[in-house]
């Protein structure tokens, strides 16, 4: 039996005088426990000239503070077994170490040092170039990077969403460390944190340390809206690139709505029934059928008959409205046409007959299960009440349970018919110019 | 904590016909399970004509099974909340299904009939071809995938399992007959040598007797032998370089062969690598070509220790103007490790950090499944997981020297290159 509801462990949460949200969520059994970081940047702040900026600031936090000099976090974690990691994304930037219970000390200390004090020297600055450069390169040689890349840059003239986390190129070349700093400055502080602390520990004294390590900092750090607005698309935007590889490949974009829009709710499980993902709730991250979902539309309507060999679709909730985007990766002799005209055919269809019975059970199951085994383990506990307040509450992933179960059919072809016009639509295809061996 | 609620003890349940069947308790607090089954049946035992055939049968079995199409198949786990992967390795392959704790011998079921009675569709067989043979193009041409593929090709013999990374060829996945299929499955699916490995709240007694009645049709066959020839050093500096025009970033691959894990030097041996390459953020490699040469964004080591041997290997992903100052930085850490004691603290560090990481293997369920999972393909103790802190702490800098010098040996490195390798105008 389900246990109906968001299965996430109880919680406390307080903000200090500085600003910074806390919340802290016991789970006594745990035997580790994990801190999370999130901060209310990303590249939605940037703009041309410091594009890859929250991303770099990010990689310059494990460089040095006045307590940890270059390399010392990473000693000081590992060493006692701990894991830590952050990633940047259009909206946040989060930063977390998950170690065993008795070292809860460790990273609550690293993030108070590095918090309004990261050191960004000239030196590391320098020689983190290359390493971003370098990560942007491995990513490059995915096209399915390149193509989404472009296909942002192509929905998108005006908002920052227009360019990729990692940045552009140039930017990387040319981003100075005094513009870091800068940035950092602007960006980074308790106003604009929140912080979780999941797993086991007694939450009366970890508050108290919580109090004594970050209560002294300076109220600092800006969550800055990003006033620039994308104006409507007026008509169909397209682009054709080639390169290395050897299968032809796709992506469609259509503008679709922001967190906050009423449409949320109808919209994610718009995207699940056509790519199988039930995203937010998936049961399951990191142990799933590696994007495989058979009964998923587009996969049925795509890669059984042997167009193409993956298809999915993608939308996740963002601050600013984002895409709503389908990938598809063209079988052995079917043409981009043939897969693009295939795509269009389902999802006209779909836009008019809506989801059938069967498959809003579906996806009410996934919706269900997933809210009720999605909060395992300390390092998940922490990303997912991290998650859902930084981008608005722990109780919006209540909302969103309860309106997710409450939509009807007729609301999700409501949201095709809106989603899907082709003036709104983007289109990027790949054609590889490698040779392809007889087979 | 009682010992058979630690996750960490990993029972032998009992033996049914040559299935060996394993329960684990769930760590604390877990509203999860994981059930995997894991059979001589990886690409080990195919032929060359056929390369690719066991990864198209494990994923086969994965797709539909006894009264399950391949959308009801994905509908029957969609509706308890359940997901399903498949692993294909060498010697072995592997179905997991991971669900809610209740559902666990609802779970069994699915798994007895995907293991024992997979369709094989004609439909499902096109489509996984296909994929198939789209992985295998990728492979050739994706800096990565390549370089992996070649290090295998240089440092294994004609005919070794580990040579082959088991996605096969476009002719030999060609030739694959639905009758190839169902053979492959027969001989390798329900004989012996087998395991059955649970992790969920159920008791031993419980676990053994749903296997029991779910995979009853289980052969008594013996377990199929694999053909090991034996490796030998490839001789002086071996290197492979595959210049792939119009990407961005070279991945270099240092290796070679290496022990199996019951060696009795596994253990120093996996601290050497762990030394080397194996620790995120502390190891050698990431220091030197990462943190201090600011060279590449990952570069890391690993030795993949299996029942008949295995390899280890170096890895780093480096720009077309920097892979030359890279390549000479890893050799020269690979030779260092070989060759040179491991100073005390360094070693404390790295040794501690491994223990220390276990809790954190204890968060879920389906972390602490891969532990038993692994625990028990290698027919390991029971505790063996308990007494892991003891055996490391009781390795000396020395043995790890001399194990790296067995397991990670310079003198049989091979060296590949793949990527934009030429400079271009």
């Amino acid at each position: 039996m389900v246990r109906p509801g968001v299965a996430r462990p109880a919680f406390v949460r307080f903000r200090l005088p500085n600003g910074l949200r806390v919340l802290l969520a016991p789970q006594p059994e745990s035997p580790s426990a994990s801190v999370w970081v999130w901060y209310r940047v990303g590249s939605k702040n940037e703009w041309p000239g410091v594009t890859g900026a929250s991303h770099w600031v990010e990689h310059m936090l494990f460089e040095g503070s006045p307590r940890y000099g270059k390399g010392a976090i990473d000693r000081a974690v590992v060493s006692v077994g701990g894991e830590l990691n952050a990633f940047t994304d259009t909206d946040f930037t989060a930063y977390f170490t998950t170690v065993p219970r008795e070292h809860l000390d460790v990273p609550l200390d690293i993030e108070s040092d590095r918090m309004t004090r990261a050191l960004i020297t000239d030196e590391e600055v320098g020689r983190e170039r290359t390493v971003i450069h370098s990560e942007r390169e491995g990513n490059e040689n995915w096209p399915e990077f390149r193509v989404e890349e472009e296909l942002y840059q192509l929905a998108f003239r005006v908002h920052p969403y227009r360019w990729d986390a990692l940045g552009r190129r140039s930017d990387i070349e040319s981003l100075t460390p005094a513009q870091l700093r800068e940035y950092y400055q602007r960006f980074y502080g308790p106003r604009n944190a929140v912080l979780v602390v999941s797993g086991g520990f007694d939450p009366r004294p970890v508050a108290r340390d919580i109090r004594r390590r970050f209560s002294r900092l300076p109220a600092a750090g800006d969550d800055v809206a990003v006033p620039d607005v994308e104006p409507e698309a007026r008509g169909e935007r397209r682009a054709e690139l080639s390169g290395p590889g050897t299968t032809p490949y796709l992506q469609i974009g259509w503008r679709a709505p922001a967190l906050d829009d009423p449409a949320t709710p109808a919209t994610l499980l718009l995207d699940t029934i056509l790519g199988g993902e039930a995203r937010l709730f998936s049961p399951s991250s990191g142990w799933g059928r590696a994007g495989e979902h058979p009964s998923a539309r587009l996969y049925r309507a795509l890669v059984d008959p042997g167009l193409a060999v993956r298809a999915t679709s993608e939308w996740r909730p963002r601050v600013y409205p984002g895409l709503f985007t389908i990938q598809a990766q063209a079988a052995r002799g079917v043409s981009l046409d043939r897969l693009e005209e295939a795509i269009h055919r389902l999802l006209t269809r779909f836009a008019r007959t809506g989801p059938t019975t069967t498959e809003m059970e579906d996806v009410r199951a996934k919706i269900r299960h997933g809210a009720a085994l999605a909060y395992e383990g300390a390092t998940r506990t922490g990303f997912r009440l991290g998650y859902f307040s930084v981008l608005r509450s722990p109780e919006f992933e209540d909302e969103l349970y309860r309106a997710l179960l409450a939509v009807r059919p007729r609301e999700i072809a409501e949201r095709a018919r809106a989603t899907f016009r082709p003036e709104a639509r983007v289109v990027v295809r790949y054609t590889p110019t490698d040779e392809v061996p007889d087979g | 904590m009682g010992e058979t609620a630690n996750p960490l003890r990993v029972e032998y349940a009992g033996d049914l016909e040559g299935l060996t069947v394993v329960r684990q308790a769930a760590p604390s607090g877990a509203a999860s399970c994981s059930l995997t089954y894991v059979g001589p049946a990886g690409w080990g035992y195919e032929s060359a004509e056929r390369a690719g055939i066991a990864r198209l049968v494990n994923q086969l079995a994965t797709a539909a099974a006894g009264p399950y199409d391949r959308i009801a198949l994905a509908r029957r786990l969609d509706r308890v909340g359940a997901t399903v992967s498949f692993q294909t390795a060498p010697e072995s392959a592997e179905v997991t299904l991971w669900g809610p704790a209740d559902e666990w011998e609802a779970l069994l079921r699915v798994l007895a009939e995907m293991v024992l009675r997979p369709r094989f569709d004609p439909e499902d067989i096109e489509r996984v071809r296909r994929q198939a043979f789209e992985r295998s193009l990728r492979e050739t041409t994706q800096p990565a995938s390549r370089a992996d593929k070649e290090l295998l090709r240089a440092i294994f013999p004609e005919g070794h399992p580990y040579r082959s990374t088991g996605i096969g060829e476009a002719t030999s996945l060609r030739r694959v007959r639905r009758a190839d299929l169902e053979r492959f499955h027969r001989d390798h699916y329900s004989s012996g040598g087998a395991l059955l490995v649970v992790t969920g709240p159920a008791r031993a007694s419980a676990v053994v007797a749903a296997a029991r009645g779910h995979f009853e049709e289980f052969g008594a066959r013996d377990a199929p032998k694999l053909r090991v020839p034996v490796v030998r050093p490839p001789g002086p500096r071996v290197e492979r370089s595959i210049d792939l025009p119009g990407r961005a970033q070279v991945e270099l691959r240092m290796g070679g062969s290496s022990i199996a894990r019951g060696a009795p030097e596994y253990p120093a041996a996996y601290l050497a690598n762990e030394v080397l390459g194996g620790r995120p953020l502390l190891s050698r490699l990431f220091q030197r070509v990462r943190e201090r040469g600011g060279l590449a964004y990952h570069a890391s080591s690993a030795l993949e220790a299996m029942r008949f041997g295995g390899f280890w290997a170096a890895h780093a992903g480096t720009g077309a103007d920097r892979w030359r100052r890279v390549v000479p930085m890893v050799r020269s850490e690979i030779a260092r490790i070989a060759s040179q004691t491991v100073p005390p603290a360094e070693l404390n560090r790295i040794r501690e950090s491994a223990i220390g990481q276990l809790p954190l293997l204890l968060e879920s369920t389906s972390e602490a499944h891969e532990l038993a999972v692994d625990l028990a393909y290698h027919g390991l103790p029971s505790d063996y997981w308990i007494t892991w802190p003891a055996t490391l702490r009781a390795i000396s800098g020395r043995a790890v020297r001399e194990a790296a010098a067995t397991a990670i040996d310079p003198a049989g490195a091979v060296t590949v290159l793949a990527g934009p390798l030429r400079r271009r105008p």
